[in-house]
């Protein structure tokens, strides 16, 4: 069983416990071992790079560290810790000067990072580590017929970490055929929905959630799939607002991909967290669910 | 003897050099401009504001909306062809714009950005209701309502915390903090 | 005997003196051993500089001169000629290089004159070992390889053809023509391309001096300037070219058509017995081995059955030659490969249908092609309202290629004035970063568009999409740009995208780069001996290039450099002998211990063994002076002449004359 440092991130807390539920529940079916990541703590989001980069790296370190100890590579199921955390490892391994200062904050703790790890993204691990193929023979029941529109967003695939494809990555697709399910075209896959502006910049995010959701009803999507606390919670609880905000009539549930394939592996709903939603995803999993009920 | 350096090698040294090509090297191409999402919503495209930014147009960069509007998606880093870290350079104007605390009146991201960080030096993990605040009041009241509204239901379905989450070596975090901003931890 | 030692420190108006303190150096150097005299003076390659050499020899009786002045590159050859003219062996010379290595790479004037210094005094200590040396002659075989069949291989054929030279004219395809064969018209005149291209390409098949060699490659090269042995592999047609007559009735009665995507770039299709297009030259057809049904599942012969020549032209049986012939000098015009565009997902090519690369569309435009000259979407049939046309797809980008592929906005420009020849109607955008037209009657091209109401936006487009946000943009592609001129994003829904993808070096340039053994620069294309003063020879005596092999370029360009390397071809033939530098390796019989170690190193093969004696032997002729064998010999028996160990060490003393010696510890 390969075994991770997990780090869910203040999202996963409250305002996301369905992501960490259904990602603890797949996984352990998946044979991937999550140990979450004791006394983590927040990584600065994309605020804290607007204040103090420094201070930024240090926190993401003080994380990095935590999970070497371990001797772990680390897994972040939010975009934006991932996207913080693998390019802190990667600057640090770069530049001796900036370890030297983060080393020195971080013997507070009594703590030291050295570069000996990688930074993963949750959908990274199933997606690569696992594979669609294994996923494909553990699926018992898979999600015939539903049309899923597979949510990239911006931080998992940007900016570029090594050689990959940034402009037109199939992971994502490849997962939710190994659910079963249909996997729509979705040209608007990998534009922002604006999650970092939701709070400040308010009519602008709403107007970059309606046209996203816009595309993938057009393409005639029954849920959208994400991977990621901020897209998720944008696309969903906003979908009132920009309806009164725009006079439209949109409504399509937003579900995580890990609640998506936990349905496919059979795992009951409560334990994925479902319920918890704005956007019901009931019509969805009755679909589904006969063999639970029954 | 040593000049004031311009603005635009101040926000260059405000990049780390891993972070793509100097922004001398722009071509004024509007790749990122024409792929940022937000860009409709700008007073001035990234692409100008990096013509400002060569140009030494201080305060008029400080002065627009821009910078505070990109939502880091990094969509104009990956496609800038001169290997100009768009999204990084915005991020730079912010820092440089809280420090010398001069931007465009009646923006939230500010004001937010730092509630934000004070939130975490406390207690080492982010609260959405401490933030609230630092946003609510820019919103009319249709706006308030609506977001009232949407934080009842989400507090209902248990998605919104009760308590503010703590990490248990807070202390240790707090000097670890204070090694970097030596200032103690009110920053 | 002690040797008399002339040194020249040359100016080179302000280029060194501004750095380097020549009067200083001057005068320090009249102070070392063996100088007789020293001077500076502004320019030593003016005639009176030279004659300073001159007289100096004469008056004074120098035995060896010394010039620190530029690279060897530039002027070695005139102040040795200056030596000769005063009465001294030329190889008694030796050049300083203080501008290139010196003055022009720092502005610290001490840290520079110090550098000369140091330079000038390894020359002094070198030439007093030089030895006086003849050059040595080579013939030159009036015989030219040139290799590629595009507009600039075929200029430089006919042009030595019609010299009265015998040409080798190489090409991989069945066909000569190249890419201009494939355009419709040529900016910015709008000549028809097949029209001027096709009489050239007739001239070449009928020439008496041109042996054409199509669906043939390079194999191998041996030898050097004036004397290279080529082996090109003759691919087999299947066709035989001696009774073939070119009917085509065999094409006609082939029952299996697959798509193009050569020539007709994929857009039409083709037999499997096929000339890619009527003109082709030479007029046998070829059968596509891989696709022939004969070929795959041993049925068919439908080609045989109705070849009507007698004996039967189609030859199953045929194999791939392989030809060896010798030539003089080699002229590689080798051309270009298009960026592939699906590098590029947001572009959309090869996902969106309606997505057109450049050469489709020249295809399309061109009234032999696949729609009959009709401009239409990838159904054949509808005509676009509105077409893009997308400028610097994988140029000017450090993601892709970082040069400017030169043509591209003059093409672009030519795709809108034949879409306003023929649909008159439609909208059309050019989408540009700069508009680049710098040639004869390029911007009055430009100009001419700009009155046939082309929009033209200012900016590099960051997508196309198919994704609606409006009624307008429903079923339409939108391309997403910002225009830089009003500062704001713009959404052009549009019907048909034109996507200009830059020139690209060929995707085996390096392969072929080795084959000759020449350079490639960093993107592929390779590399000229001067980017300005030497623009078609490469550093490889005997082997010159034309074309877009070299660089992105155009027609008149192509055919420029094509013509400018026949004629330095020309001119060495017509010389029939060159001096070469005698710079040869010699063994000494004495010391050689037959070890035969050097025989294999040999890149040249120009070392003999002789088996009675037991020792080896370097054929004058033959070497090229690399000093391989030089510096493997065991027993120290080869010499490398005018690098001779005396020379290269003294040469070495004298640039560290300035270095402590390290202290002998005390025994």
């Amino acid at each position: 069983m390969k075994k991770y440092a997990y780090f869910p991130g203040c999202s996963l807390e409250k305002l996301a416990l369905s992501y960490h539920l259904s990602s603890l529940e797949t996984a352990g079916k998946l044979g991937v071992e999550l140990q979450e990541l004791e006394d983590w703590n927040c990584c600065g989001a994309t605020t804290y790079f607007h204040v103090d980069q420094l201070l930024a790296y240090t926190l993401v370190a003080r994380n990095l560290a935590m999970a070497e100890k371990e001797g772990l590579d680390l897994v972040a199921p939010c975009s934006a810790c991932y996207k913080n955390a693998f390019f802190t490892n990667k600057y640090i391994k770069e530049d001796p000067d900036l370890a030297e200062h983060i080393n020195f904050a971080l013997q507070e703790d009594d703590l030291q990072f050295n570069g000996n790890l990688a930074v993963r993204h949750l959908i990274e691990v199933f997606a690569d580590d696992v594979g669609a193929a294994e996923i494909k023979s553990k699926v018992s029941r898979p999600l015939e017929g539903l049309r899923i529109a597979a949510y990239y967003g911006c931080q998992i695939v940007r900016p570029r970490k090594n050689s990959e494809d940034v402009e037109n990555p199939q992971f994502f697709e490849e997962l939710v055929t190994a659910m079963g399910a249909e996997p729509t075209g979705f040209p608007d896959r990998l534009r922002c929905c604006g999650g970092s502006l939701i709070m400040t910049s308010r009519h602008a995010a709403l107007d970059m959630v309606r046209k996203l959701l816009q595309n993938a009803c057009d393409n005639h999507a029954d849920v959208i799939a994400t991977a990621c606390p901020l897209c998720q919670v944008n696309l969903e609880c906003y979908q009132q607002q920009v309806n009164e905000e725009f006079g439209t009539n949109l409504s399509i549930p937003v579900l995580y991909f890990t609640q998506l394939l936990g349905l496919a592996l059979e795992i009951p709903s409560k334990s994925l967290g479902i319920g918890t939603e704005l956007v019901s995803a009931a019509p969805i999993f009755s679909r589904f669910l006969e063999k639970e009920v029954a | 003897m040593a000049t004031k350096p311009s603005f635009s090698t101040e926000i260059a040294n405000l990049l780390y050099a891993s972070h793509g090509n100097p922004l001398n090297t722009c071509i004024q191409c509007g790749t990122c401009s024409g792929t940022c999402p937000v860009a409709e919503f700008m007073d001035q495209t990234p692409r100008r504001l990096i013509g400002m930014i060569n140009a030494n147009l201080k305060e008029k960069v400080l002065d627009c909306n821009t910078y505070w509007f990109c939502a880091s998606c990094y969509h104009c880093t990956v496609r800038c062809p001169a290997n100009i870290d768009i999204a990084e350079v915005m991020y730079a104007i912010k820092r440089y714009s809280i420090w010398h605390k001069q931007y465009k009146e009646g923006l939230v991201g500010p004001v937010f950005s730092e509630t934000f960080v004070k939130t975490i030096v406390k207690s080492g993990r982010s609260y959405e209701p401490v933030l609230a605040p630092s946003y609510m009041f820019s919103f009319g009241p249709k706006e308030f309502f609506q977001e009232a509204m949407m934080a009842t239901k989400m507090m209902l379905r248990g998605r919104i915390p009760v308590l503010p989450p703590r990490i248990k070596r807070l202390q240790n975090f707090k000097e670890v903090i204070r090694r970097i901003i030596p200032m103690g931890g009110s920053s | 005997m002690s040797e008399k030692v002339g040194v020249y420190i040359c100016h080179c108006g302000t280029n060194i003196a501004k750095t380097v303190d020549v009067e200083e150096v001057s005068r320090w150097a009249g102070e070392q051993d063996s100088v007789e005299v020293s001077r500076d003076y502004k320019f030593m390659c003016s005639s009176l500089g030279q004659e300073l050499i001159e007289e100096d020899i004469k008056e004074k009786g120098l035995t060896r001169v010394v010039v620190a002045s530029c690279s060897p590159h530039m002027h070695e050859k005139t102040f040795r000629t200056a030596c000769e003219r005063g009465g001294l062996n030329p190889f008694l010379f030796e050049m300083a290089n203080i501008r290139e290595h010196d003055s022009w790479i720092t502005e610290d004037i001490t840290m520079a004159t110090q550098k000369a210094k140091a330079l000038v005094k390894a020359a002094i200590e070198r030439v007093v070992h030089h030895k006086p040396l003849e050059p040595l002659p080579v013939d030159i075989n009036p015989n030219t390889l040139v290799v590629g069949g595009g507009i600039a291989g075929i200029s430089a054929a006919l042009e030595l053809a019609n010299a009265g030279y015998h040409v080798y004219l190489v090409e991989r395809e069945p066909t000569i023509g190249g890419h201009m064969a494939q355009l419709d018209k040529t900016f910015p005149t709008l000549d028809c391309s097949a029209c001027i291209l096709t009489p050239k390409m007739v001239e070449v098949g009928q020439h008496p001096n041109i042996t054409l060699l199509t669906w043939s490659e390079v194999e191998k090269v041996d030898g050097y300037l004036g004397n290279f042995t080529i082996n090109v592999r003759k691919k087999a047609r299947y066709v035989n070219e001696e009774t073939c007559t070119g009917c085509g009735i065999c094409i006609e009665k082939c029952p299996y058509k697959i798509v193009d995507n050569v020539f007709e770039a994929g857009l039409g299709v083709r037999k499997v017995i096929y000339r890619p297009f009527p003109q082709a030259v030479p007029k046998y057809p070829v059968i596509d081995k891989e696709n022939c049904v004969f070929f795959q599942r041993g049925k068919c012969k439908a080609c045989q059955l109705f070849c009507p020549t007698e004996p039967n032209s189609i030859d199953f049986e045929q194999e791939d030659e392989i030809l060896t012939f010798q030539v003089g000098n080699i002229i590689l015009a080798t051309g270009y490969d298009l960026f592939d565009p699906t590098r590029i997902p947001q572009y959309g090519y090869g996902r969106l249908s309606n997505v057109f690369t450049s050469l489709e569309f020249e295809r399309m435009v061109n009234a032999a092609g696949p729609t009959s000259g009709k401009v239409v979407l990838r159904d054949m049939k509808s005509q676009p309202e509105s077409v893009a046309i997308i400028h610097c797809v994988g140029s000017r980008d450090k993601n892709y290629n970082e040069y400017c592929s030169n043509v591209c906005c003059m093409y672009s420009l030519k795709f809108a004035h034949l879409i306003h020849e023929r649909l008159p109607d439609a909208e059309v955008y050019n989408c540009y970063i700069d508009m680049r037209t710098p040639g004869k009657g390029y911007e009055e091209f430009y100009h001419r568009l700009l009155d046939e109401d082309t929009h033209f936006i200012r900016g590099k487009v960051a997508e196309v999409t198919d994704a609606a946000r409006s009624p307008d943009e429903e079923g339409k592609l939108v391309v997403q740009v910002e225009d830089t001129l009003i500062g704001m994003q713009r959404r052009l829904p549009v019907d048909m995208v034109i996507l200009s993808p830059a020139m690209e070096a060929r995707y085996d340039s390096r392969k072929v780069s080795q084959l000759f053994k020449m350079g490639c620069d960093f993107d592929g294309f390779f590399v000229e001996r001067h980017p300005k003063l030497d623009p078609v020879a490469t550093m490889t005596e005997g082997i010159l290039i034309a074309g877009a092999c070299q660089g992105p370029k155009d027609v008149p360009a192509s055919v420029a450099q094509g013509s400018a390397a026949s004629a330095r071809v020309a001119s060495l033939i017509a010389q029939g002998t060159v001096m070469m530098e005698p710079v040869r390796a010699s063994i000494n019989e004495e010391l050689c211990s037959g070890c035969r170690i050097c025989n294999n190193l040999c890149p040249y093969n120009a070392i003999t063994f002789h088996e009675d004696q037991e020792v080896s032997e370097v054929i004058t002729a033959l070497c090229q002076g690399c000093g391989t064998c030089v510096a493997a010999c065991p027993s120290s028996a080869i010499t490398g002449a005018h690098f001779t160990n005396s020379q290269l060490m003294s040469e070495i003393e004298g640039i560290l004359w300035d270095v402590k010696k390290p202290e002998l510890a005390s025994a």
